[in-house]
């Protein structure tokens, strides 16, 4: 009843004074007040007029207002953003420092803060384009993806492991790398939608377009025992989904699952049409880790052809001549003049199983397992040697026919898996002499296809990392040689401490029937077998009383077995398995030839199919081009194509969110009906048009927001501005808030000069307090500790820092970083007293403070004010003020005085952390600077862009 | 935190706008208030309205002993003595109704109904019926509600035991303890007001935990649980580096207030305020924390209450003890986790060693609440993720028990519970529901019943939705209420 709000049924519902009638109900959490009720009315009075929501309006390019005669503006944006402040009755805050603005641009395009150096350079810069060149140096930095690609993870819900119960470790980093490198190539928005969703299905895909679409297989996968396969695969699917929603268009689609959206436009129907796209992947819930394929990192591709160059090498040298006989009159002299060597099977004293499997020792010293079958064992075996220099030692996997099928392991398919192969050697003499045998390599005449011998040393029992030989199969025996870093054994006796684990996934993969040997032969002389005695009988024959036949055998034997090649070949077979191994298969999208019918779920539930609906665009939105097909890339190509109405709008809102704390949609995960409203509708159109009349330049849109005088205004305005306007929302100053957990982290190790910069890569295991991973899963074969790195991987950028879903790195935790089990478009900011603790009191940021404080005391200046301002302007960018200048002298004095008279302190707090403190300070002083440099890290300003 | 007047009013700003009584103002409101976009300053707490809520809360905080790996109900809390007769028969499958089972006994071509192989006996004024695997909750069944008809969706952990602390299957959504840091606030300046407590696992294929358990979800960040740990630091990061004396640290903490207040004097942010009360909140977390966490102090008739277990960190018992120490402090949500009930195989052998594992502590945390008066205002609840087959996964004669989400038994105690009484009836087969069934939603809505809260009220606006932990279901027990 447009013009007649009395005759209007919706004013006789919301106005009802009958509880039954009256909607939203009167009691309820949405229940109108009169002041909304006398706006519904207004409007039906109006005419009534229904508009579509804004965000689904196409995007048309707004006229850029004058705004008189200010010369504030320095681009469009600035003239938007001051009419807005007209309105509001507000004025622009002058321009930023230099010092503020290279701060804040270096953490906006890098995440880092700048160096001193780059300080220097920017303030002593006089030219006009000062600031813009500053800008573009960041803009081309490499830091620039690494930055970029960080905040996309949150959007792709990147992680190292699978999410779900046992939280498995997966290996995705590949696909970060490629998100790395096409930021820093500045891919066009468009290109790196299509390559992300739908890079397999381009014509003639290249690798890299495939792995790209790693983006859609990053949600979590499980492997829980009971699950229901289709549940499971259902989830993944919606995750796509609802991801794809979310990143592209800022819609809740997700919503729409169980019934029609209740808010925006999208039925059930549709929301099951959009899921059509994503359902077409041949994969699985349980273990769904397929498709996969091996694709280089673009990033770390420069070590595959190292790795080539170097096989090339040793090829070369492969194919040079060998004068077989001098090697042959060597080694036969070595074994003549060590006729006992060869392999000495040892004799077992003492056999223990932990799963309770009976151990027996046989009449040639082997172990046979028998009795109950545990799903897990550890066979503990004491034996003792007078051997010293013992340089290897050799595991027999025998059979026997009381074993299943004859064969060696003790699975009904007759396969074991050997987690880890462990020894400890005890002096006989005196016990408290005793040695972790560690072993350099491990060879084996038989490994099964990723099961190879070297994974029962790797120090890794976690999932199914051990040695097998394909039982199932192969019903033969398998022998391993361990060969010993440094050769060992005690004089006077050594007692050696076996432990095999079988802590696999798979149950009841024991090694039916051990043996075990030792040898202190030369490395280059170990063979499986042993030399047999035939031989070294010829050996120790002079060789003028050698039989030709007898000369012919050894030469037989040595070509076959003792190689001079072999060292050069093992190198080789080394560098090709690395060649194959450099990078593991990443989980990437496909489609199955056979499309999988899609129907509606009833109530989102996977076991309750509906009605067939076939892959297809919500009504609301203009429909996919007609070149496109109606598959994932016709999809891809519809979001991008310039008449969509949301993609540019939401892509340019994030950029903004990210420069300025909130979005010009301050809801940037929401762009439905029930988002907030644009806070400059006509601004956040004009930047869309812009970016995809650019080409969807992603620098080129970062650049104009960041050279506008709205982003270079100062945030120092005073109290009264801040209460005015808490969140910035009218954009009267400069944007003021506190760095990411990465940065935060990033920072602290560039200005200690800690930082590792190496770019892609796997990721790596920084400083973790002990204990975090096992105290919530501690099942053997489903666990392990934090393997925590040492070295450079503790001072990487936290973009490489492992991700565990389900524990993820405590300190980004507390700084809200996300689990990262679901796509995040917005992280909250908050301030609690957990993130004091980590600033003041985690290895990283003390260790950090203290190659800060030696960076100080180190600064070539004869002044200890020039000193403590070095350290000030590395975490602040800025010198400090006069009054600020006092008060750190005077807390540096009071430590220097009370240190001096307490080197131990001193000293306890130089070796917090693993890098170690220059001996030639004073270490006084030096624990003084740390104290300052801690001070210094823990400012508000040190963890804040201003 | 000492002072009643203030604590009150603290308590009944937030319940106010949650509460039945916010009709048509607030709770919408406050949510955008409250919205994690805001600088965390600006988090205002809204003038107290001195009108009361319509239903008064009953508990001020909770001790939510969680059970993961799912306890066996028909061998602990649910009587069935027909089983005896049932014993070694096949579950018909009229009891069975051909529902869903887990992928590990799916394939099982027999479905044996193994009995319970331990007695039940009647205990208390209340005939509460306890297997005598619970000997010490014997004492206590006088103070607790046994619901014997819980029952929920999911049939393995992940998802079941996600859907118990966020009130749905997948991750993303706020645990139980973050509503309720945002919904309650915190009632102490010295602690968090959602603290998480871990014991140590002894079973060798007990299930995982994940932080998301106590996860914030959409919630700000800051409304997390916070992992108090028997190992390292008792929080993490709390302890100070090596070579740093508590002097140092408050020298420290004034050096950096003077240059933080300097600067903020220069921008003009109260951001910055708000960052050095936190790192005061820190201070004082500090020693607070640790002397909390020292119950050397503690008598020895506490030691006969929580029995000598107690004294091993990181066991159930004396994260019992020290749940009641946290409470005794203002903490808000106080969850432990007791890992190992997942019993596939050796029920015989395994289970025993659990529920002595927690018996003591639990019974022990009852009476001493009760005996300091603290029972009434703290809801204690004991709760797995889901129930135990009454048929035998595997052999009978060593029998294992699958996962069972069509029924299964808790207990809740103090704040806002009817004590000694026994909720929902099973079947005879311990299977299906034969009365007043529980579902993980209403038990939901009546945890936050029992602090005042309106589970319909307590909402958060996300993606443009106002999410509940009950999401659109849940139904007040008020059957259970006192």
């Amino acid at each position: 009843m447009p013009g007649d709000f009395s005759a209007s049924e919706i004013i006789r519902r919301v106005t009802s004074p009958e509880p039954d009638v009256r909607m939203p109900p009167a009691d309820g959490p949405k229940a109108l007040d009169q002041k909304q009720i006398e706006l519904l009315k207004t409007w039906i009075k109006n005419g009534a007029e229904y508009q579509t929501h804004w965000a689904f309006k196409p995007v048309t390019e707004p006229v850029v207002p004058t705004t008189g005669s200010s010369d504030w503006p320095r681009n469009e944006i600035d003239h938007f953003v001051f009419a807005r402040l007209l309105d509001k009755q507000l004025k622009p805050a002058s321009e930023a420092n230099r010092e503020t603005l290279i701060r804040r641009v270096a953490f906006d395009l890098t995440g880092l803060p700048p160096t001193i150096d780059e300080v220097d350079e920017y303030l002593a810069d006089q030219s006009d384009q000062a600031y813009e060149q500053m800008l573009d140096r960041y803009l081309q930095s490499p830091a620039y993806g690494e930055h970029m690609a960080r905040h996309w993870l949150d959007l792709a819900r990147y992680a190292d492991t699978n999410g779900y119960q046992y939280d498995t470790e997966r290996e995705q980093w590949v696909w970060r790398d490629w998100v790395i490198d096409a930021y820093n190539r500045n891919m066009p928005f468009d290109q790196f939608t299509i390559e992300q969703l739908a890079g397999d299905l381009l014509p003639n895909a290249t690798a890299q377009q495939r792995l790209a679409t790693g983006f859609n297989r990053n949600h979590g996968i499980t492997i829980e025992g009971g699950i229901i396969d289709e549940e499971y695969r259902t989830e993944y699917v919606m995750d796509r989904v609802i991801t794809t929603g979310g990143v592209w268009m800022g819609l809740t689609v997700g919503c729409a699952r169980c019934h029609d959206h209740k808010y925006d436009p999208i039925s059930q129907h549709e929301f099951y049409q959009l899921y059509s796209f994503f359902n077409q992947v041949p994969e699985r819930g349980m273990r769904g880790f397929t498709p996969s394929e091996t694709i280089p990192s673009p990033l770390v591709g420069y070590r595959l052809q190292e790795l080539e160059s170097k096989l090339l090498k040793l090829q070369t040298e492969l194919d040079n001549p060998v004068d077989i006989d001098s090697y042959l009159d060597t080694w036969t002299e070595q074994i003549a003049n060590s006729p006992v060597g060869g392999w000495k099977v040892l004799i077992p004293e003492t056999l223990k199983s932990s799963g309770g499997s009976t151990l027996t020792q046989l009449d040639d010293h082997s172990i046979l397992a028998g009795g109950a079958n545990p799903r897990q064992d550890i066979y503990d075996i004491g034996s003792r040697t007078d051997a010293v220099d013992i340089t290897a030692i050799r595991l027999e996997a025998l059979t026997h026919d009381s074993l299943p099928n004859n064969g060696p392991g003790r699975h009904s398919n007759s396969n074991f898996v050997l987690s880890e192969f462990e020894l400890t050697a005890v002096s006989v003499v005196d016990n408290s002499k005793i040695q972790t045998v560690k072993f350099a390599r491990a060879i084996s005449d038989y490994e099964q296809v990723n099961y190879e011998v070297a994974r029962a040393i790797n120090g890794t029992v976690a999932n199914n990392d051990g040695w097998a030989v394909d039982g199932p199969t192969r019903k033969e025996p398998a022998t391993a040689i361990f060969v010993a870093e440094k050769p060992f054994g005690f004089s006077g006796g050594t007692l050696l401490r076996f432990r095999l684990r079988h802590e696999a996934g798979f149950a009841t993969h024991g090694i039916g029937r051990a043996r075990l040997s030792v040898t202190t032969d030369q490395e280059r002389n170990l063979r499986f077998k042993g030399i047999p005695d035939e031989i070294r009988l010829i050996a120790a024959t002079e060789i003028t009383a050698r039989s030709v036949d007898d000369a012919a055998k050894l030469r037989d034997y040595f070509i076959e077995h003792h190689d001079p090649q072999s060292d050069l070949k093992q190198r080789i077979k080394e560098i090709e398995q690395q060649l194959t191994t450099a990078f593991p298969a990443t989980m990437i999208m496909q489609d199955m030839p056979q499309l999988r019918k899609t129907h509606v779920l009833h109530r989102g539930q996977y076991n309750e199919p509906t009605d067939e609906v076939s892959a297809g665009i919500p009504a609301v939105f203009p429909s996919m081009p007609k070149s496109a097909a109606a598959n994932r890339l016709g999809f891809a190509e519809w979001l991008v194509a310039p008449e969509h109405p949301l993609t540019a709008r939401v892509a340019v809102n994030r950029y903004w969110q990210r420069l300025f704390g909130i979005g010009l949609v301050k809801t940037s995960e929401d762009f439905g009906v029930q988002g907030s409203h644009p806070s400059h509708p006509d601004l956040l159109d004009w930047l869309a048009t812009e970016f995809i009349r650019s080409g969807w330049d992603v620098k080129h849109i970062q650049r104009l927001m960041m050279t506008s005088a709205t982003y270079r205004q100062t945030s120092r305005v005073g109290a009264a501005e801040y209460q005015a306007d808490p969140e910035n929302q009218w954009l009267a100053r400069g944007p003021r808030m506190r760095l990411d957990g990465e940065e935060i982290r990033d920072a602290a190790l560039l200005a200690s000069g800690l930082i590792v910069n190496q770019l892609g890569g796997k990721s790596v295991y920084p400083y973790q307090p002990v204990g975090l991973w096992m105290e919530l899963n501690n099942r053997p074969g489903y666990s392990k500790e934090y393997p925590q790195g040492s070295g450079d991987d503790l001072y990487r950028r936290s973009i490489y820092t492992f991700w565990k879903r389900t524990v993820p790195s405590p300190m980004l935790k507390i700084l809200d970083a996300p689990e990262r089990e679901f796509c995040t478009i917005r992280r909250s900011r908050t301030n609690t007293p957990s993130q004091a603790l980590v600033l003041l009191n985690s290895v990283q940021f003390v260790e950090a403070a203290r190659h800060l404080g030696e960076r100080m005391m180190k600064y070539d200046a004869l002044r200890l004010e020039d000193k403590l301002t070095f350290g000030f302007r590395l975490v602040t960018a800025r010198k400090p003020t006069e009054l600020e200048m006092e008060a750190i002298m005077e807390a540096f004095e009071s430590e220097r005085l009370k240190l001096a008279a307490s080197p131990q302190t001193a000293l306890k707090i130089l070796q917090v952390g693993e890098s170690e403190f220059d001996s030639t300070l004073d270490q006084s002083q030096l624990a003084a600077f740390a104290t300052i440099a801690r001070l210094y890290l823990n400012l508000d300003e040190a963890i804040t862009k201003e | 935190m000492n002072n009643p007047i203030q604590q009150s009013q603290l308590l009944q700003t937030r319940r106010h706008f949650f509460g039945r009584s916010c009709t048509g103002i607030g709770v919408a409101a406050l949510a955008s208030l409250m919205n994690e976009s805001l600088p965390a300053h600006a988090n205002p707490v809204p003038d107290v309205v001195s009108q009361l809520s319509q239903f008064a809360p009953k508990a001020k905080r909770v001790i939510y002993l969680l059970q993961s790996g799912a306890p066996s109900q028909v061998d602990l809390f649910d009587y069935k003595p027909t089983l005896n007769k049932l014993d070694r028969t096949e579950l018909p499958d009229s009891i069975r109704q051909g529902q869903r089972l887990t992928g590990m006994t799916a394939g099982q071509k027999n479905f044996t109904v193994v009995k319970s192989p331990w007695k039940f006996q009647q205990h208390g004024q209340s005939g509460t019926w306890l297997s005598e695997l619970l000997p010490h909750m014997s004492n206590v069944v006088d103070d607790i509600c046994v619901i014997r008809s819980m029952h929920t969706e999911a049939i393995n952990h992940d998802p079941a035991i996600t859907f118990f602390q966020s009130g749905n299957q997948q991750p993303g959504r706020p645990s139980i303890g973050a509503w309720l840091s945002y919904g309650l606030g915190s009632e102490t300046q010295d602690l968090p007001s959602f603290v998480v407590l871990l014991t140590k696992n002894t079973f060798h294929q007990a299930q995982p935990l994940y932080d998301r358990l106590w996860g914030s979800g959409f919630l700000p960040s800051k409304f997390q649980g916070v992992k108090f740990r028997s190992q390292g630091d008792p929080v993490l990061y709390l302890n100070d580096p090596t070579g740093r004396s508590s002097s140092d640290r408050r020298a420290m903490l004034d050096r950096l207030e003077k240059l933080n207040r300097m600067h903020e004097e220069a921008i003009g942010d109260p951001e910055i305020s708000s960052r050095i009360a936190q790192y005061e909140m820190a201070y004082r977390m500090q020693t607070s924390v640790p002397e909390l966490a020292d119950t050397s102090d503690e008598p020895a008739s506490t030691f006969e209450l929580y029995g000598e277990y107690a004294k091993q960190p990181g066991s159930h018992a004396a994260n019992c003890l020290l749940a009641r120490r946290l409470a005794e402090r203002g903490v808000r949500f106080i969850q432990v986790f007791h890992r190992g009930w997942d019993h596939h195989s050796n029920v015989q052998k395994y289970l025993p060693t659990l529920a002595k594992e927690t018996d003591q502590g639990s019974a022990g945390l009852i009476q001493d609440l009760k005996q300091r008066g603290m029972l009434d205002e703290t809801l204690v609840i004991w709760a797995g993720e889901f129930g135990r087959t009454v048929y035998s996964q595997g052999n009978p004669d060593t029998f294992g028990r699958d996962h069972h989400p069509r029924c299964f038994s808790i207990w809740m105690a103090g704040g806002g519970i009817k004590p000694g009484i026994s909720y929902g009836q099973t079947d005879d087969y311990c299977y299906n529901i034969a009365e007043n069934p529980v579902h993980v939603h209403d038990f939901h809505a009546t945890l936050l019943h029992c602090l005042g809260i309106n589970h319909e009220q307590l909402t958060y606006r996300f993606q443009g939705r106002d999410f509940r932990l009950t999401d659109v279901h849940g139904k007040v027990v008020s059957e259970i209420l006192s």
